[in-house]
């Protein structure tokens, strides 16, 4: 069958699927469509510069494009540079795997102040990502809201000393901001108990290994032998690293040397001063596409002949597995319910378009990112579109 | 030779490398290629050698497609007597504790049902430089000169 299908966004539930629909039905033309000049979505820039192992996948999605025949679509935002619905016209079916990229609010007075930043924000910064904020300045004692795994990632970047990023992809910006701030002591603060944290224990155990982290737990639960108390009796670093639990945020007020968050406890309201405020409670929406109504039509996808997937569909939460499993069981659904309309134009809807990058041009990305990695890096990255879209412009002699 | 292929993977790097060895050997064997969810471990008798690849999650655990065959190696203890395999891991030395435990554990069950190993176990990086293809084939090229 030779249906053509558009996914919308090129992470790792866009990729997935296209992997499972074109091992499925070889014949099919699939076309990942990608807003950003680069592919793989949070697998460049979400996964952590010092986890490059997990960014592995990413050879598997390469071959999406070297031998699976999918087609990549980069630096063409759906809903901007081309609408969805002409995008709807032309294939038979479309997927949108846009994932969630803004930060969800804290929703308390004061969330908006200077000092405040979404653990999404920062990574984007921290990973080079071409859309991303400048770096802020975190002061020497910041607080992190939230213990999920994203949550966990930030403290262990910010715990690491210099030699312990030796063999990452942070770039040399990142590193010499991280190695400035001068950071003395984080507080990290979850309204959950310690046992419902979401963090997984083996990212507790790493952070626990650290030559600086000290990890106390204030009022520690009492299954000892749960991985944070493990990690805090094994860590005895500089650098106290202190979980605090059933801890609600309900306010933020900027005082003289930073910012001041009141918290309800078990014990009462309290308040804890910090030089700087980090996020990192889940993400949702920026707005751009009409999700809710999206989801909505995505339901039926015979009708539609609309459908998503990843982060998108299902909210903030699962990881690259997920992703992998959803995209098998979505590709299986997508190939019961086309029906291929030999008069869809498919890609050709992009024939002459201008600014668009192919996969080649990610390849040659990727090589000269490589070729240019310091000796205690494994890749440099192109921090700025202009430089990520370079390889496209005609070459000067 | 007849050789069957399965993989044990969490997020497909094993499948992929399952596939690579598969197109390797393809021309001068019958080969199948199939996930270790999907397979019961009596199907490991069929044929002459058997080719594992299984990756390790979550702290040495084993990855979640390994795990369906696990349950029924241990619920069923089928005699695997006879059954020769060769099994090649996927890990991350950054989980220094449990580097390659998926495919050691695994090893250590089948043999425990009295299946015998070809060759030795090796482990691919995922945060080394190495691709996995490139350690994979010949160190399989080795077992079969000798299988
Ligand atoms: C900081 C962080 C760290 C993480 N670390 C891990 C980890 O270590 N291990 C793990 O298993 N999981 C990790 N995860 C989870 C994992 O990243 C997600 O499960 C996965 O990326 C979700 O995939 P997705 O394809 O739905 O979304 P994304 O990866 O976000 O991909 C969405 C893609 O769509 C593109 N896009 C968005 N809007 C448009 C548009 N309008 N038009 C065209 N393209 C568009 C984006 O540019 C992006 O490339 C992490 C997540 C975060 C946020
Ligand atoms: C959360 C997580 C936990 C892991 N745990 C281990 C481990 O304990 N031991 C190991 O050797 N590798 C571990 N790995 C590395 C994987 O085995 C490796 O990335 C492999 O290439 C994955 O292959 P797959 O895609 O076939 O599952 C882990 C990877 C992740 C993401």
């Amino acid at each position: 069958m030779s249906a053509k299908i558009a996914i919308v966004g090129g992470g790792p539930s866009g990729c997935y699927t296209a992997q499972a629909l074109l091992k499925r039905a070889p014949d099919l033309e699939v076309d990942v469509i990608d807003a950003l000049p680069v592919p793989y979505g949070l697998v460049r820039y979400g996964v952590a510069a010092d986890h490059q192992g997990t960014k592995g996948v990413a050879r598997q999605f390469a071959r999406l494009f070297t031998r699976q025949k999918a087609q990549f679509f980069g630096n063409l935002r759906v809903g901007e540079d081309i609408s969805l619905d002409e995008l709807r016209a032309a294939y038979d079916a479309v997927v949108l795997a846009t994932g969630l990229s803004a930060d969800r609010p804290l929703g308390i007075p004061g969330e908006d102040l200077p000092g405040v930043i979404g653990a999404g924000a920062l990574t984007r910064a921290l990973y080079e990502h071409p859309d991303a904020t400048d770096l802020p300045h975190l002061g020497a004692t910041p607080l992190v809201i939230g213990t999920g795994n994203v949550a966990i990632d930030v403290l262990r970047l910010l715990a690491k000393t210099p030699a312990e990023l030796h063999g990452s992809d942070l770039g040399a910006g990142p590193s010499d901001w991280l190695a400035a701030q001068g950071i003395e002591r984080i507080t990290v603060i979850g309204r959950s108990p310690a046992a419902a944290a979401r963090f997984s224990p083996v990212m507790v155990k790493e952070l626990g290994e650290l030559s600086r982290a000290d990890i106390q737990v204030r009022h520690p639960a009492p299954e000892a032998e749960d991985a944070l108390n493990l990690a805090a009796a094994a860590s005895s670093g500089p650098l106290p690293i202190e979980f605090r639990f059933e801890t609600r945020p309900l306010a933020l007020e900027a005082i003289e040397r930073g910012l001041r968050l009141t918290v309800e406890t078990p014990e009462g309201e309290e308040r804890i001063d910090a030089s700087s405020v980090i996020s990192a409670i889940g993400f949702t929406c920026d707005g751009r596409l009409d999700r809710a109504g999206l989801l909505a039509e995505a339901e039926d996808g015979t009708a539609s002949r609309l459908y998503a997937a990843g982060w998108f569909r299902g909210g903030p939460t699962g990881a690259i597995p997920q992703c992998r499993e959803e995209g098998q069981a979505l590709a299986a659904r997508i190939l019961e319910e086309i029906t291929p309309d030999p008069a869809r134009p498919g890609r050709t809807l992009f024939a002459g378009r201008e600014g668009i990058v192919d996969f080649d041009h990610w390849q040659q990305i990727d090589a000269q990112e490589l070729a240019a990695a310091p000796d205690d890096r494994c890749r440099r990255k192109f921090a700025r579109r202009e430089d990520l879209l370079r390889p496209a412009l005609p070459q000067d002699a | 030779m007849k050789i069957a292929i399965y993989y044990g993977t969490e997020t497909g790097n094993a499948e992929m490398l399952a596939e690579d060895i598969a197109t390797e050997l393809e021309d001068a064997h019958e080969t199948s290629v199939a996930d270790l969810a999907e397979t019961a471990p009596e199907a490991l008798k069929a044929a002459e050698l058997n080719v594992i690849v299984c990756s390790s999650y979550d702290d040495g655990d084993f990855p979640a497609s390994a795990k369906p065959f696990v349950e029924k190696l241990n619920a069923e203890s089928p005699d695997l007597s006879g059954v020769r395999f060769a099994i090649f891991g996927l890990g991350d030395s950054e989980y220094e504790a449990t580097y390659g435990f998926g495919s050691m554990k695994l090893a250590d069950l089948l043999v425990a049902r009295g299946a015998t190993t070809l060759g030795e176990r090796i482990v691919h990086d995922a945060a080394g430089d190495d691709l996995p293809e490139d350690l994979a084939l010949p160190w399989l090229a080795g077992i079969l000169e000798t299988a």
